[in-house]
């Protein structure tokens, strides 16, 4: 094989390593915010994640709006259903002693409800959806042409992050966000209304899996099944960088995203699939509160 | 909702009756069809699909190309003079839910036959049912060779199997280029493990190398490593047995890394699929049982492509035309058995020779219900919002028996 052809591969590595990885990070970090305040292991991840990118999708399609447009406009919508779903569904278990037993059978029908919305409605409409790309045109980085498209997902949803570890460290909001993670109780002792920070919480865990939606639409085709790819993936990540940990969901979605690109060059894309099941089972047996619990 | 329901839902009230008469008066002389004489009792056949659950979209795409159908064939006159109905069931993609189906068809509603699956899973799960319970089963779209192994003697396949598309892939590549290298990227389903059993066996016979061999698990998301991996073999083709939303990813990271559309050959072409790829893949390749493109479309095909278009907004594939003729092969078998008898109808469907409506295509089934096999290789010449356009490219036929089918796939 030529140099030429090893560094095509090795940046495609690098690449998709990335743009999986901060699409990971993304929505797993808020899926932890979630279960750190609310203890809401959010069974319906994946389902939120699909229907943020149909949103998308049927924004830039019925509408014909511009894509940016589409993408902002879904973005808001995250914020009447999050506030409508606390309202009316995930506030009354508050107070529910081990609700987070509650909360996952809870979430379950809520994926078991969409799953089927969408099977009669979108599923009957396509087999596959795309977002119109963002930006048109590729890069070269060495030899290897990345769709310019796919660079602004991957600084986009970096900026996101990076907007949310700021959010969590610097602002009122976000110190009150994880005084909670840390001790509702004291917390509470402290002034914080936790309540609030519960909806608070929930509503931004829900803007990070939209994003996450929205970002892969961009970057991939998609299809009704990516939303138990994606529960299942967020979960993983979840547990491996320890529930409640944004550090730890943005790290291990950076790892996992590498390990699928890295295993399947070196064996086959099934086996990069088992891998990091594998490498999540065997950090479980070292550390089974996950890596950056506390 | 089934075709039944449908029709016992739709009462009318005394004072709609009159209205409606006039109605249907005034209108005939502008050139309604006339509906031929049916009487006796309603011949039923039981449609189980994919009406929900991951395989809707087909289900229901197969269920409008039947409704086509089923109307005209009702405007014809019936079967046997009978009115010929499709009882429709939702398996929700689930092969258990499709044998409850089936049991419901056969014992509650005492059907003639099966038909109706659109995935070779749910079409095996029915499969036992039939053969075990001796109730004929057409298969309109599932191409899984095992549904007609041997010893097979209730169930009949429409489209050609997934084997012999990898034979009639290796075929076309060794035509287009003598000596070719070829690429295979392929989803880890029945199918497409299928196809590529059928390449790997008739390339070498060919004379075409097979330079990278990549199977992606379900569920795969993203393909460019690999589409990198390909790159650096130097293909002539490559060959993509990926379906939906991976299909169109896998297809537009080739085409990033400077694949040529003119290398990539599809394994099948699905209109949604085909217009997903957008207009940076024209000139790339795709088989098809059927395509809206080919010169043979006879005039009730190309009635059929009209209508089609016009009520769901875009061209039909092969497999709601092979839902669309599945139709008329039951009618045919009908007519032929001469009575409403699944033995009769069985013994009809071994012994029956007609072409398709659509296209003019011979169909006739092996002593196993295999189909006498088939295949095109359109190329994409343009590409629209709502509809595409392809050139016949290669054409084949050949007998089930040429490849060792039963050996290659278990």
């Amino acid at each position: 094989m030529t140099t030429s052809a090893i560094l095509l591969i090795a940046i495609s590595v690098i690449t998709t390593g990335l743009v999986l990885g901060v699409i990971f990070s993304l929505v797993a970090a808020g899926v932890t915010i979630v279960y750190g305040s609310i203890w809401l292991p959010n069974a319906a991840n994946g389902q939120f994640f699909l229907t943020a990118a149909l949103i998308c999708w049927s924004f830039a399609t019925w509408l014909a709006v511009p894509i940016w447009v589409a993408a902002l406009l879904t973005l808001a919508v995250s914020l009447p259903i999050s506030y409508l779903l606390e309202a009316t569904l995930i506030r009354r278990f508050y107070d529910v002693p081990d609700r987070n037993i509650a909360y996952f059978v809870v979430t379950l029908g809520v994926t078991q409800i969409l799953s089927g919305i969408f099977s009669v409605t979108y599923g009957r409409w396509s087999d596959q959806f795309n977002l119109p790309p963002m930006i048109g045109g590729v890069t070269f980085i060495g030899p290897f042409p990345m769709t310019n498209n796919r660079i602004f997902v991957l600084a986009a949803a970096t900026v996101l992050l990076a907007l949310l570890f700021a959010m969590l460290r610097f602002h009122p909001y976000g110190r009150a966000l994880r005084a909670v993670f840390q001790n509702r109780e004291a917390a509470a002792l402290r002034g914080v209304n936790v309540r609030a920070i519960y909806r608070l919480s929930f509503a931004l865990g829900m803007l990070s899996i939209f994003a996450g939606g929205i970002l892969y639409g961009m970057a991939y085709s998609f299809d009704l099944t990516v939303a138990w790819t994606m529960a299942v993936t967020a979960f993983a990540i979840m547990i491996v960088g320890g529930p409640g940990s944004v550090l730890g969901a943005v790290v291990v979605g950076m790892v996992f995203g590498f390990t699928q690109a890295g295993v399947s060059i070196f064996t086959n894309p099934t086996l990069a699939t088992f891998s990091y099941l594998a490498a999540m089972l065997v950090i479980l047996l070292i550390k089974p509160s996950g890596l950056f619990s506390r | 909702m089934t075709a039944g329901t449908t029709r016992k839902n739709g009462i009318l009230n005394k004072s709609a009756v009159p209205a409606l008469a006039a109605a249907c008066l005034t209108l005939a002389p502008f050139g309604a069809a006339p509906v031929k004489a049916q009487s006796g009792e309603p011949i039923t056949i039981g449609f189980i699909s994919e009406l929900s659950g991951p395989y809707s979209f087909f289900g229901t795409a197969c269920r409008q190309g039947l409704e086509f159908a089923e109307k005209k064939i009702a405007a014809e006159g019936g079967a046997l003079h009978r009115p010929l109905n499709f009882k429709i069931m939702d398996d929700q993609t689930n092969p258990a839910q499709a044998v409850a189906a089936a049991r419901s068809l056969d014992v509650q509603d005492n059907v003639l036959a099966l038909t109706g699956p659109t995935s070779s899973d749910i079409a095996l799960a029915i499969y036992g049912y039939a053969e075990q319970n001796k109730v004929p089963f057409v298969v309109p779209v599932a191409a899984f060779a095992q549904l007609t192994k041997p010893g097979t003697k209730y169930t009949f396949r429409v489209e050609p199997d997934a084997v012999g598309w990898g034979y009639a892939a290796a075929k076309f590549i060794a035509a287009s280029k003598p000596g070719a290298k070829l690429a295979l990227m392929y989803s880890d389903n029945a199918l497409a493990r299928a196809i590529t059993a059928g390449i790997k066996y008739q390339a070498p016979k060919e004379n075409v190398s097979i330079v990278a061999d990549i199977l992606f698990p379900q569920g795969s998301n993203d393909a460019t490593v690999q589409a990198a991996q390909v790159v650096a073999t130097k293909p002539d083709f490559v060959y993509l047995a990926t379906v939906g939303a991976f299909d169109v990813t896998t297809t537009n990271q080739l085409l990033d890394l400077g694949v040529k559309p003119e290398q990539i050959i599809h394994n099948v072409g699905q209109t949604t699929t085909l217009l997903g790829y957008g207009p940076r893949s024209i000139g790339s390749n795709y088989g098809t049982f059927f395509d809206a493109n080919l010169d043979n479309v006879t005039p009730e095909g190309r009635k059929f492509i009209d209508d089609f278009v016009q009520q769901v907004g875009r061209i039909p594939s092969y497999s709601e035309n092979y839902c669309y003729n599945t139709a008329y092969i039951i009618k045919a078998a009908i007519e032929k058995a001469g009575a409403a008898d699944r033995a009769k109808f069985r013994d009809a469907m071994s012994s029956l020779n007609m072409v398709e409506p659509t296209s003019g295509v011979p169909i006739s089934f092996d002593q196993n219900g295999a189909r006498k096999e088939y295949m095109y290789y359109m190329q994409v010449t343009g590409m629209q919002p709502k509809s595409y356009t392809a050139k016949k490219q290669f054409y084949i036929e050949w007998a089930p028996e040429t490849l060792p089918v039963y050996d290659l796939v278990k």
